[in-house]
């Protein structure tokens, strides 16, 4: 079991010796095996949310629980993709993915099996030994997104993981996190901007509200998926084509869209 | 500028001062060579001290001497600085306990400590030793400190996302973290090292370089004093150059300087 849990969360932050509400009693559950999509204007407390999850930050009040144990800090159970990437310059595109394995001590043989498939699953075959350096923005966000993955993590904690990547490569990335979803069902939160993206992938979408984030909304998308059998079709582009996941985009899109105007920056 | 082209410019300028030189000490006699010595006066010197020696010793024996110091002191004082640098980056609370200290010591310039090294510990080795260690010892610590503060925040996040241990963390994440940083403390502390040991050498030394140039000046032979302050040069210039092999060795991932 590794739900996600979080309990009437407030988060204060300090700027110029002001204290300010980031996040105002937020309330959230990602169920096990679960894929939750959170979307929100800029600055609403997405990425707080999910460093909360991640033990990198505490809440002011409330609780945050995974696996009903509330989370007291960082851990390879509950992987991250950082926004930033956050590679490691000085290693390998293989000594990255291999980091998190070699902490466990993962036997070389089994180590280098997965790391050769997590390597496969990104496209990053012939860029084993290069440096973070050289590749592209959106290449180095899959070698994050695969040091993530080849944990094999009980959660995984992704803050806008396709941000960089170019609109084909996008594509291909949402239909794999899909099918490997499918035989590999993992508690996922997922941070996007992308509002056909969140319908795409996830279980259900929550919408924030500007700062101080709350959640203003939570869109059942599993049981619209199931009653228009979205999974008949292969294709992203089928799928965002059929009625009714348009009906679903639109409706998050004005609800965020309220959010907006007027809202403060 | 090409490499080739730039080395072809450094050669044309230094023979061009070459040039300079000889003719204002031997053809012109603009400037007198009893205070500053002609090419072949210095080339004179220069052989005598190679072959039959001076102050004592070749100097060869002199330079190897000097060397010997330098590298001995630079390394215990690197081997005690990057370790208290990385705990003082990672560790707020070692910070609070070891900066008052620095704080006192820091100011003091490392010449300072000559007159004490001296009464402590004579004129010997020991007494250069541990005055390059003050002086080399405090750029070291000082630039592994920054650079581990410098990290960027989301890199050790990530490390320990991964479940990074004590040991991996130091030697994987903060060190090579650290290193482009740590190397800036290196070379600070080499230079330092050799300011540092010229100067105790002056002030009384058995052998040498220092003592070349020291006795030299009380021998009124100036072009001896410019073949030891050339000697110091080569060597400085040797160890420098020897450290920013290691240094683009050491951080393969860094992208490439023109
Ligand atoms: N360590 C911090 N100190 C002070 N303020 C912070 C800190 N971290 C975040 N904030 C503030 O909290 C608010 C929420 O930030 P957060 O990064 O969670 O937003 P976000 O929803 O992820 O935005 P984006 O979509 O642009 O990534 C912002 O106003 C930000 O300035
Ligand atoms: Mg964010």
């Amino acid at each position: 079991m590794s739900a996600i849990v979080f309990e009437s969360v407030h988060r204060q932050f300090e700027r110029d010796g002001k204290s300010f509400p980031a996040l105002d009693n937020v309330t959230l559950t990602v169920a096990d095996k679960e894929f939750v999509a959170l979307v929100g204007p800029s600055g609403c407390g997405k990425t707080t949310c999910l460093r909360m999850a991640a033990g990198f930050e505490a809440p002011s009040s409330g609780r945050v629980l995974v696996g009903g144990v509330p989370v007291t800090g960082p851990g390879p159970d509950r992987a991250v993709v950082f926004q930033q990437f956050a590679l490691f310059p000085w290693k390998s595109v293989e000594d990255n993915i291999a980091f998190g394995l070699r902490n466990r001590k993962v036997p070389a043989d089994e180590r280098r099996e997965r790391i050769a498939g997590a390597i496969r699953l990104m496209g990053l075959e012939g860029y084993e030994t290069a440096f973070p350096h050289q590749l592209s923005g959106g290449m180095q966000q899959r070698v994050a997104i695969a040091r993530a993955y080849v944990l094999d993590p009980q959660a995984l904690l992704m803050d806008e993981p396709f941000g960089a990547l170019d609109a084909q490569t996008r594509v291909v990335m949402q239909e794999e996190l899909v099918r490997l979803a499918r035989v590999n069902p993992r508690t996922v939160l997922f941070i996007t901007h992308a509002v056909e993206e969140a319908v795409y992938l996830a279980d259900r979408v929550a919408i924030m509200t500007r700062r101080p984030g709350r959640i203003k909304e939570v869109i059942d998308v599993r049981s619209i998926r199931a009653a228009e059998a979205w999974d008949r079709h292969e294709r992203v582009e089928d799928v965002m084509d059929l009625e009714s996941f348009v009906h679903l985009r639109t409706h998050i899109w004005r609800s965020l869209r309220e959010e907006k105007v007027g809202g403060e920056r | 500028m090409r490499p080739s082209r730039r080395f072809f410019v450094g050669i044309t300028t230094i023979a061009a001062l070459f040039a300079v030189w000889a003719v204002l000490t031997m053809v012109t006699g603009t400037v007198s060579t009893g205070r500053f010595p002609s090419p072949l006066q210095f080339w004179e010197s220069a052989r005598q001290v190679l072959t039959v020696g001076y102050a004592d010793a070749t100097l060869f024996a002199h330079a190897l001497h000097s060397l010997k110091l330098v590298v001995m002191g630079f390394l215990v004082a690197i081997a005690a600085g990057i370790p208290l640098g990385l705990l003082m980056g990672w560790s707020r609370r070692a910070e609070a306990f070891v900066n008052p200290v620095f704080l006192l010591i820091r100011p003091i310039p490392p010449l300072a400590w000559i007159p004490l090294a001296i009464l402590w510990l004579g004129l010997g080795d020991a007494a250069k030793i541990m005055v390059i260690f003050f002086a080399a010892f405090v750029p070291s610590v000082i630039n592994t400190f920054t650079g581990v503060r410098m990290i960027e925040p989301h890199i050790i996040e990530a490390a320990r996302m991964l479940g990074t241990g004590r040991r991996r963390m130091v030697r994987e994440v903060l060190v090579p973290a650290a290193s482009p940083m740590i190397f800036t403390g290196l070379r600070l502390s080499l230079q330092a090292s050799w300011t540092t040991l010229v100067a105790a050498e002056l002030v009384g030394a058995l052998a040498g370089l220092g003592r070349v140039l020291n006795v030299a000046q009380q021998d009124i032979y100036p072009a001896m004093v410019m073949v030891g302050m050339a000697a110091v040069g080569v060597l400085g210039w040797a160890t420098t150059r020897l450290l920013a092999m290691i240094e683009a060795r050491a951080m393969p991932w860094l992208p490439a300087r023109a």
